[in-house]
């Protein structure tokens, strides 16, 4: 059921700037893929392309035999492909269990066409029966989620007086609401203390083993060795480096365009 | 002296209620798109001179007025896939889109003017029955159509929004629309109901008012103006201020022009919008601009 993304021959220009060049991997279903590279590397760039923020100048991009190439974000994250952001981004004036909500009822009832999208206008609350097991479904979902990434216990919270954390956690849970197949994680562990980068880890090694392809990109080595499966390496745009963590760690290629960017 | 300025209060009410109509519909659409869209008038006049032409023609009001509403929410749809919709496909933004929705004012002005000529239509009342008479100031019976028309679509909106999934998704997709579309909501379909929904609201006000004040090809602009002004009243981003600020609006026009001059009935909008914009510009409702 779960697909590979397949990456061929990426290729992204700015005007002159060459961002990614001729980038090619495979990420496969209940793997970890950690994406490694200095700053500048073109990690972001690579995320924006797969995710359909930005259209690659060449190359495609597919899930399985579903070609994300040339779509917009709503599509491809319905047909299984989602992101975070470096920064977490709240939805302002929504609470942390509608915001689970909104991903949720995105799946259930994300059809433009009827009856999906009819059932979506129905209201709750109303003491229609079936409309009511719906809502307690979701509800228990959502809460679910919320237990998991240890943040349950602010459900009714407004997400406007969340920590930074506590953005991060909600973020992933929401994230994992529209039970994506390819999960792609922008450096989820920046500014987290130790125990919430804990919690963090434990989510992405649950995540696969729930069958959730993960791109990890991240600053902390250590932490993205320690959970990756297997590693890509990018420098200035172009892949210098692929293989398990331990083979990545011990490359001198790697080691070697690390230590040009702290000199440089 | 009391007992008249009462009787401009209950005709401002009713003229309110019309702005407020229009309002939502420019914070509906600048919610979901973030366009200020200002052919919102011209719905309005859509709907009125619909239902009215289709009643002088022999229909019953309430089924023209059906007719009317579907008229303005199609033209709505329409303005948005062939006006909106290709020129952000091309990349136009802002102040474009600002221009291009005030070309559109003119365009289905225009049309108006094609289809029904410059003689004002009238529609009948909804309802028979002699002036109501409340604390002494008069209404009449077509005034609490318009204020329940105001009613229903306020308490439809609140229900949609707070109530149903497809609202929560809405809310969500203003919030931050690069974080909604990762969940696959649909931000271009939002965009499309929008402004049908917006259209709708419009030719609604259009059909209700039209047995008070007439139909004519060009009443659109007064209440698009009217309408965008309650509209900032209330902060461009907040339905309960479309509603505040278009009762605002309609009593202190119907007020200042009755005790002052007709005169200043158009004016004292523009003298409100530019006191808000000055003193309180996130509006009556609107909550400041929050730094991220």
């Amino acid at each position: 059921m779960s697909a590979a993304l397949a990456v061929r021959e990426i290729t992204m220009r700015f005007g002159g700037v060459v961002a990614l060049e001729d980038v090619s991997f495979d990420a496969e279903p209940g793997r970890v893929l950690g994406v490694m590279g200095p700053n500048g590397a073109g990690k972001t760039t690579l995320f924006n392309v797969i995710s359909g923020v930005q259209k690659p100048t060449r190359g495609s991009v597919t899930l399985g035999a579903t070609q994300l190439t040339g779509r917009d974000v709503a599509w491809i994250a319905g047909h299984g492909v989602t992101r975070t952001f470096q920064t977490p981004m709240m939805f302002w004036g929504l609470d942390v269990r509608e915001s689970i909500a909104a991903a949720l009822a995105t799946r259930e009832f994300g059809g433009i066409f009827p009856p999906g999208a009819l059932r979506s206008l129905v209201p709750s609350g109303f003491g229609w029966a079936r409309r009511r097991a719906a809502d307690a479904a979701l509800r228990e979902r959502a809460d679910e989620l919320l237990v998991t990434m240890g943040i349950g216990a602010i459900a009714a919270r407004p997400t406007e007086s969340l920590s930074f954390g506590e953005e991060r956690f909600l973020e992933l849970a929401r994230a994992l609401a529209i039970e994506p197949q390819m999960l792609l994680l922008d450096e989820p562990l920046s500014g987290l203390n130790p125990d919430e980068v804990e919690i963090v880890l434990q989510t992405i090694v649950r995540a696969r083993e729930n069958g959730i392809g993960v791109l990890l990109v991240e600053h902390a080595v250590g932490e993205l060795l320690s959970v990756a499966d297997r590693v890509v390496v990018l420098d200035h745009g172009r892949k210098i480096a692929e293989g398990t963590a331990r083979e990545v760690a011990a490359d001198p290629i790697v080691i070697d365009a690390y230590i040009g960017d702290e000199l440089g | 002296m009391m007992a008249s300025l009462w009787q401009y209060v209950l005709a401002g009410l009713v003229s309110g209620a019309i702005y407020a109509l229009v309002a939502a519909g420019f914070v509906l659409i600048y919610q979901v798109t973030g366009i200020i869209n200002f052919a919102q008038g011209e719905y309005v006049m859509i709907g009125a001179m619909t239902a009215a032409s289709l009643a002088s023609a022999g229909m019953a009001p309430v089924e023209a007025g059906a007719l009317g509403i579907v008229a303005a929410a199609v033209v709505g749809g329409l303005s948005y896939l062939l006006a909106i919709r290709p020129a952000r496909s091309r990349g136009a933004t802002g102040v474009t889109l600002i221009f291009i929705t005030l070309g559109l004012d003119v365009a289905l002005r225009g049309l108006g003017l094609i289809i029904w000529g410059t003689n004002p239509l009238s529609l009948s009342a909804f309802s028979g029955g002699s002036s109501i008479s409340i604390f002494g100031g008069v209404i009449q019976p077509q005034a609490l159509w318009v204020l329940g028309a105001d009613m229903v679509v306020f308490a439809l909106l609140y229900i949609f929004f707070q109530r149903t999934y497809a609202g929560t998704a809405v809310r969500a997709a203003v919030a931050s629309p690069a974080i909604a579309s990762t969940f696959g909501i649909p931000l271009r379909t939002f965009a499309f109901w929008s402004f049908v929904a917006a259209a709708a609201i419009g030719g609604l006000g259009g059909v209700v008012i039209a047995p008070i004040t007439s139909a004519t090809y060009d009443m659109g602009l007064t209440f698009g103006l009217a309408g965008f002004v309650a509209a900032v009243l209330g902060g461009l981003e907040s339905l309960p201020g479309a509603l505040v600020g278009g009762f605002v609006l309609g009593i202190a026009e119907k007020v200042s022009g009755g005790l002052v001059s007709t005169g200043w009935e158009q004016g004292v909008g523009f003298i409100i919008l530019v006191l808000v914009l000055l003193l309180r510009p996130q509006g009556l409702l609107g909550r400041a601009v929050r730094q991220a």
